[in-house]
């Protein structure tokens, strides 16, 4: 229990001690990734020895908050917590000349700490706050240097759309948490029947939105305004694995609908993201359809039933792709851009990195006995074995031939040209791909042991390896040898401009949301001067009272004192000191009297 | 004896309103005492006459003159001392001179 | 009967005239003697009514206080003498009224009033004389010593009031 408390709190304190001190940032930053990256190992050897640990925490009522330590999830902790620390590594590197140093760390640390809360999450609570704050931490690192022009609107892009798709999972752990009464997720997993549906497709939805896949795979491409370790760390290995993770843990309750709903997603995700990546002329936005791609693979082998292949997918891809971003942050810090004009021959300048992304380029491709090979073979096979057969196989072997097809595109361009002068050594963000480059070598044999670690055997088939070797060998060839207008032909056009369909989500999410927060700070503004109206009505009435307690009250009390005066001044004639009137007074007075007595007896 | 009795009542009554005439007409504090006497003087005649016809037997009431009598006296010496006394202070004891009293 | 009430009309017109003539002549001796007169005339009243000692006692005492009262008058009158032909008086209708108003409701409850039996029988003088001893001697006893010493507290005051003050100092040492 407390393992799971330090995976989470390491690099939260990280995160405040950076923002109260603003000083060695990078040192408490590599301390607490370091505690947390133990912890999260702690608690995968302790799954590795079939232990689960549970840690409750008080929450609403009846809704407590439970962190979860079970196998699966502590192998997911392991996943973040090893791809956070290389990256912090290489970023000390990168952004050493950089002035908001403290900042980055800081939300970097903070997104880690969602991420880990996601991953671990024994409840749909926990889990939909970690999902947010994910979002979040994005939205701050992708608009990171704000100043320069594009990229607080790429990441108030980002952030819209993907909150856009956040409705799906709020309304669907809504149905989960209706129909089985509880917001534990294991206890949520046994629904079935039209809420466990209706639920998968809206779950679904929401992993659309995170894991950038058909329709809303724009967002990944505007979140390269970001740093590079962002994009190696978020939008490679995290953030968008969220998505795929969601599915992953929710995959024994989908229904068959909901399973061909996902596997089509993705299928058409990886043709549509690999034509696009094939077009792109910007090394990191290729990438970033890559990502896209891949995740459609994943989730087509969730769509055919085999959860464990996109999951072992998952693992690969993390490491794969965030060394090609590292690598790319190389490349980008020799020529100050990404472009692959001004990239090109940059390869040939640093031959060791070059090396580096390439290993992890062919690996992404499906050449043994580099992870992604293996990965890949099991999504194929999975395919072959599922009920839609005749629709994922040609999606996932058509993903799989763009993959090598891009990705041996982006191999010729590099290497093709001037290599210019020789760079200067770039220790930090060496040493950060390196190790990364290494557990893709290496991941493919821990493969099995993951498999038995998680119940969840895969068997070998000739067939799919055959055929993913095949769709590689294809891909990559052509990708070396053919150019790229001859490549995608009439498709050129719609896959640079990114597929853009009726005006894109622009039209559709962005500006109606721009609209209705004008109309919303319009509303703000005509609300003030009411109430500024309302305090100027009091204001008069202040005035208004005043003067009439002046003018009415005051002026009444005066008048009567004036009139009591000059009553007392027509009394006093009376008293005029003069015997003989006072006597004649006396006389009129007893007269007065003895009337009075005389007519009293009448009345009585 | 029939109408002794009104007579004498009605003898009282004028000396009564002429006593009160002069009490308040009169600019002389002397002249007012003077009629100060004569309204006690009908309060007398009255008293006696009450006496003598309608209740002879008690005795009393001769007493109520006698004591009447004397406070008059001493009323017009206190008067007197008073006039006296005004009259070294201010040099005369008209009453329309005497304002000090005026609020 | 008529003789007692013929004498009491005759003391009682004369008492009264006198009365007013004290208010209207302007000599100061003459005003004080008419009232000496009148008040003479009220002790013949009270004779006519067998009220002997009274009488006297009235005719003695009014005599020597309008006496007293006449020489005062000379003292403090601005016109002894009533030959200024100045006019003394002041509110003249306001007292005309309350004199008039007054002798007329005394007079309304004379007549209007019931009055009950007449008594015939009166003491003789000498047990009058000696009723009022023995009243004096009883009854009254506490009534005159108190006056009496009211009485001598007033005398005592009067002279006060009536002392010069005092040249140097002004201050009395009583």
């Amino acid at each position: 229990m407390s393992l799971i408390l330090l995976v989470l709190l390491a690099p939260l304190a990280g995160a405040v001690l950076i923002l109260s001190l603003r000083k060695f940032s990078e040192v408490t930053a590599l301390a607490a990734i370091g505690i947390s990256f133990a912890a999260a190992y702690g608690l995968l050897i302790a799954g590795f020895g079939g232990a689960t640990s549970q840690l409750v925490l008080p929450g609403l009522p009846e809704m407590p908050l439970r962190l979860l330590a079970t196998p699966l999830t502590a192998l997911f902790s392991a996943l973040v917590a090893t791809v956070a620390t290389f990256v912090l590594l290489y970023a000390v590197g990168y952004m050493r000349t950089d002035p908001e140093k403290p900042r980055f760390f800081a939300t970097m640390l903070l997104f880690v700490t969602a991420m880990q809360a996601l991953v671990l999450s024994g409840d749909w609570i926990t889990m939909l706050a970690g999902w947010e704050l994910i979002g979040f931490s994005s939205y701050l690192l992708i608009g990171f240097w704000y100043r320069r022009t594009g990229v607080a609107s790429a990441a108030t892009r980002a952030f819209i759309y993907t909150r856009s798709a956040d409705l799906g999972l709020y309304i669907g752990i809504f149905v989960l948490i209706g129909a089985s009464g509880t917001t534990e997720i294991s206890a949520t997993l046994t629904t079935t029947g039209p809420a466990a549906v209706i639920a998968g497709l809206l779950l679904l939805i929401a992993a659309i939105g995170k894991s950038a896949q058909v329709p809303l795979q724009d967002w990944l491409q505007r979140a390269m305004a970001g740093p590079t370790p962002v994009s190696a760390l978020l939008h490679s290995a995290t953030l968008v694995a969220a998505g795929a993770i969601l599915l992953i843990r929710v995959a024994p309750m989908l229904p068959n609908e909901a399973l061909l709903a996902t596997g089509l997603v993705g299928g058409v995700t990886a043709v549509v993201a690999g034509l696009t990546a094939l077009g792109e002329r910007d090394l990191k936005r290729m990438l970033a359809a890559s990502t896209s791609s891949q995740y459609g693979l994943m989730l087509v082998a969730i769509g055919a039933g085999v959860p464990i292949a996109a999951l072992l997918h998952l693992i690969a891809h993390a490491a794969i792709k965030s060394s090609l971003f590292l690598g790319a942050g190389v490349f980008q810090h020799d020529r100050e851009s990404t472009d692959f004009d001004a990239l090109a021959g940059s390869g040939r300048a640093r031959p060791k990195i070059f090396a580096a992304f390439t290993i992890s380029a062919l690996a992404l491709a499906g050449i043994p006995p580099l992870a992604g090979f293996f990965s890949k073979d099991a999504i194929i096979a999975a395919t072959l074995e599922a009920p839609g057969v005749i629709w994922l196989l040609p999606l996932a072997l058509a993903g799989t031939v763009l993959t090598g097809a891009y990705m041996a595109r982006a191999l010729g361009l590099l290497w093709r040209g001037n290599a210019g002068s020789p760079a200067g050594n770039v220790v930090w963000m060496g040493t950060g791909i390196g190790v990364l480059v290494a557990l893709v070598v290496v991941l493919g044999a821990g493969f099995a042991p993951l498999e038995k670690l998680l119940e969840a055997e895969l068997g070998a088939s000739i067939l799919a390896m055959a055929l993913g070797l095949g769709a590689a060998l294809i891909g990559l060839t052509l990708g070396w040898f053919v150019p790229m207008p001859r490549l995608l032909g009439p498709v050129r056009p719609w896959a640079q401009r990114g597929f853009v369909v009726a005006g894109g989500f622009d039209a559709l999410l962005l500006r109606p949301a721009m609209m209705i927060a004008q109309g919303c700070e319009a509303l703000e503004r005509r609300l003030y001067n009411g109430v500024l109206k309302f305090g100027r009505l009091n204001l008069v009435l202040g005035v208004f009272t005043r003067k009439s307690d002046e003018r009415g009250i005051d002026a009444a009390i005066f008048a009567f004192v004036a009139r009591t005066v000059a009553a007392g001044r027509k009394v006093r004639l009376l008293q005029s000191g003069f015997i003989h009137k006072q006597m004649g007074l006396t006389i009129i007075g007893t007269g007065v009297i003895i009337a009075l007595l005389l007519v009293a007896p009448l009345f009585s | 004896m029939i109408y002794e009795l009104q007579i004498a009542l009605a003898i009282g009554a004028a000396l009564f309103g002429v006593g009160l005439y002069g009490a308040l007409s009169q600019t002389n504090l002397v002249m007012i005492i003077m009629g100060v006497e004569l309204i006690l003087a009908a309060a007398l005649v009255n008293l006696v006459a009450f006496w003598r016809y309608l209740h002879p037997e008690v005795i009393p009431a001769q007493m109520f003159v006698l004591i009447i009598m004397a406070v008059m006296a001493v009323e017009m010496a206190v008067g007197f001392g008073i006039a006296i006394a005004r009259f070294r202070s201010r040099g005369s004891v008209e009453m329309e001179e005497a304002r000090e009293l005026k609020g | 009967m008529t003789i007692q009430v013929f004498f009491l009309a005759f003391f009682g017109g004369a008492a009264v005239w006198f009365g007013v003539v004290v208010f209207r002549t302007h000599s100061m001796v003459r005003s004080a003697l008419a009232l000496l007169f009148s008040q003479t005339a009220i002790g013949g009243m009270f004779l006519v009514m067998q009220a002997e000692f009274l009488g006297v006692l009235q005719i003695m005492m009014m005599a020597t206080e309008m006496s007293v009262m006449a020489i005062f008058m000379v003292m403090f009158m601005m016109d002894p003498g009533g030959m200024g032909a100045m006019d003394m008086t002041h509110q003249k209708r306001l007292s005309l009224w309350a004199g008039a108003v007054g002798f007329a409701v005394a007079l309304a409850a004379v007549v209007l009033g019931q009055w009950g039996p007449v008594a015939l029988e009166v003491p003789s003088a000498e047990a009058q004389i000696e009723m009022l001893g023995i009243e004096l001697m009883e009854r009254s006893m506490f009534i005159f010593q108190s006056a009496g010493l009211t009485i001598l507290t007033a005398m005592v005051a009067a002279t006060m009031v009536a002392l010069a003050p005092l040249k140097h100092g002004g201050k009395d040492d009583l």
